[in-house]
């Protein structure tokens, strides 16, 4: 039998998949109450060679000759779901869509530098509208989502527009443009300077090619914005910064807020403000989005959370969210009660006191819960108060609350 | 992490480490000699120092075990890392050539690198099928034992190649010292950063 896992996949213990569990509610819980509806796509799509990350996807054939790829990302999932169920707006019909979603992706590459190939996305997407106020929400849930983990958010935030505007202006070729975006994202102005020359663009003082030179040092606080402006006076930039503003002027604390206007990957996807998130002594990205427009839908944008990084991220941060089991019982009806009340209790396998008792010193379980009576088996753990309090309430709750059935617990029995 | 909020630098062992901590002194980053040979990660005062290899440079600072460093381009094309780097330091100039014994002529069959990646990228542009050895030590042993027809590798003043007979007949790229910053580390400790970019460009041969 074969017992190794394939590379860049993993078991998830206990411990780990209760804390996974537990984020991935509190993000959940977190869209919901901002009126983001959960939503499932399927995990086998078919293989579309247009698709973003075509190449990156896992493959597998159908029965009939198709072919068909593992889910690798949940945007483009949604965008079909909106195409097949909303074709209004799919068709450009302004009318607000929020979806929120959580689930695997596969990605077929080599999980070199601490990547996984199969992982863990939550995050939402605001479809069917495209103003200062929707990117400015998608912003701040992307905040408030480092923040219901427990971590301090630095987001830093750019608008690819900004560039694009400037690239039309100068008129960088269009096969020059993805290295020449590169540069600027990298902030390495010498390449850039290298590139331009070998373009044969003007670089004089003045000439909007001489301004792609500083866009990598627009980065910073909202002083940034009229540093641009002075950069690139000319109508198109600007007007991308007059979006960037108008996003910035929806936050009455910009302070998590890092401006950076050599945001530039992926521009030809990108069209609006664009966003990343990061938290103290941790060096690398929690969640990355922004506004798509005209890519996959006509209005929409978001964000994901690679699940995985931020376990590591908040490793030692937030605390278990489930503690170990509390009670081993053997009495039914009290170990309903206490379920009832939340208390985690394990059903005993053996019948008789001796020897669940030894079962629960076995397992570490402070608690026997035996002919109606609560025993501590090493010292009181300071709980018995309140499990005494349980076990001397109403049963009939319980039992609807815990699926337990009269009597047999034990479901379903061998 | 031993020192919160203070700057972790990755450098490479051996000269540019001298010369990169020249740099920052020069950009007034007040630093130690630090401790002794041996030590691998030292407090330097404005700054944690961690000593690698140069190869390993561009892993800690795209993980951010480190915020920045310093690491030559041709290493970090190589890496194919995803870093922002703001300063071109100008020392440790070089040349990343294809070389062959001199007077070599035929087809090119197999090419030994200690840059694979940059050496197959390379081959491919040109259309040739020559396959690549990945070494690790003096590649232009390679050339002199027959292990392979010709070598990528670094060129600085051309005198190995003079003292073996060999000869440079492409460049593939030219090389120089890069400061190197996490991306996150930019966003986080943006105030301290901006300040030694700033500084390190207006040094002599930097840009």
């Amino acid at each position: 039998m074969i017992t190794s896992v394939p590379d860049g996949t993993r078991f998830v213990l206990p411990d780990g998949a209760a804390r996974r569990a537990d984020v991935v509610d509190t993000l959940r819980d977190l869209y919901r109450s901002w009126g983001y509806d959960l939503v499932e796509v399927p995990s086998l799509e078919r293989y579309d060679p247009a698709h973003p990350r075509a190449a990156q996807s896992f493959k597998l054939a159908d029965r009939d000759s198709g072919v068909l790829a593992l889910r690798s990302d949940f945007t483009p999932a949604l965008a079909g779901l909106v195409r097949s169920h909303h074709p209004a707006v799919a068709g450009g019909a302004r009318r607000p869509l929020r979806f929120c979603y959580a689930g695997t992706v596969w990605h077929a590459i080599d999980p070199e530098l601490a990547r996984t190939r199969e992982f863990t996305q939550v995050g939402l997407e605001l479809i069917g509208v495209s103003n200062a106020r929707a990117d400015a929400e998608i912003l701040h849930l992307a905040r408030a989502s480092v923040r219901a983990v427990g971590l301090r958010p630095v987001l830093e935030v750019g608008n690819p527009g900004f560039v694009r505007a400037l690239f039309d202006v100068a008129g960088v070729p269009r096969t020059e443009r993805d290295a020449v975006a590169d540069a600027i994202d990298r902030k390495d102005r010498s390449d850039l300077r290298d590139l331009l020359v070998r373009v044969g663009l003007d670089l004089a003082d003045g000439a909007p090619a001489a301004a792609l030179l500083q866009v990598p040092d627009l980065y910073g606080g909202r002083e940034v914005l009229d540093h641009a402006r002075a950069v690139a006076p000319w109508p198109e930039p600007l007007r991308e910064i007059d979006r960037l503003e108008g996003v910035l002027a929806e936050f009455e604390d910009a302070s998590d807020l890092a401006l950076d206007l050599a945001m530039a990957r992926r521009l030809a996807y990108y069209t609006g403000v664009t966003f990343r998130a990061y938290t103290p002594d941790f060096g690398q990205p929690l969640l990355g989005g922004g506004r798509y427009d005209g890519a996959l839908l006509p209005a929409a944008a978001g964000f994901s959370i690679g699940v995985e990084r931020l376990m590591r991220a908040i490793h030692g941060v937030r605390p278990a969210p489930e503690p170990a089991p509390q009670v081993l019982a053997i009495d039914d009806p009290g170990a309903r009660r206490l379920r009832a009340g939340g208390v985690r209790v394990v059903r005993a396998l053996h019948a008789d006191r001796a020897g669940a008792l030894d079962e629960a010193r076995a397992r570490r379980i402070p608690y026997l819960l035996a002919d109606g009576r609560l025993e501590a088996i090493a010292g009181d753990t300071g709980d018995r108060a309140r499990l005494e309090a349980l076990l001397a309430g109403p049963a009939d709750a319980a039992s609807a609350a815990t699926g337990d059935r009269d009597g047999a617990t034990a479901e379903g029995g061998a | 992490m031993t020192a919160p909020g203070k700057l972790v630098l990755a450098l490479p062992k051996g000269r540019v480490k001298d010369e990169s901590v020249a740099a920052f002194r020069a950009a007034g980053l007040s630093l130690t000699d630090g401790g002794g040979d041996r030590a691998l990660r030292y407090d330097a005062g404005d700054a944690v120092v961690i000593e690698m290899r140069n190869g390993d440079v561009p892993t800690y600072v795209e993980l951010g075990v480190a915020d920045a460093g310093v690491v030559g381009k041709d290493v970090l094309l190589e890496a194919g890392a995803r870093l922002v780097e703001p300063v071109d330091l100008g020392f440790a100039a070089c040349r990343l050539s294809l070389i062959r014994p001199r007077g070599a002529h035929g087809t090119i069959e197999r090419v030994a690198s200690k840059y694979p990646r940059l050496t197959g990228e390379y081959l491919r542009r040109l259309g040739s099928g020559a396959e690549v050895v990945k070494l690790t030590g003096n590649v232009e042993l390679a050339c002199l034992t027959g292990l392979a027809d010709a070598v990528v590798d670094v060129v600085q003043t051309g005198a190995t190649l003079a003292a073996n007979d060999l000869e440079e007949v492409d460049v593939l790229l030219r090389s120089s010292a890069r400061f190197v910053v996490n991306r996150a580390a930019l966003k986080v400790k943006g105030d301290a950063l901006r300040g030694l970019i700033d500084a390190l460009r207006t040094l002599p041969g930097a840009y």
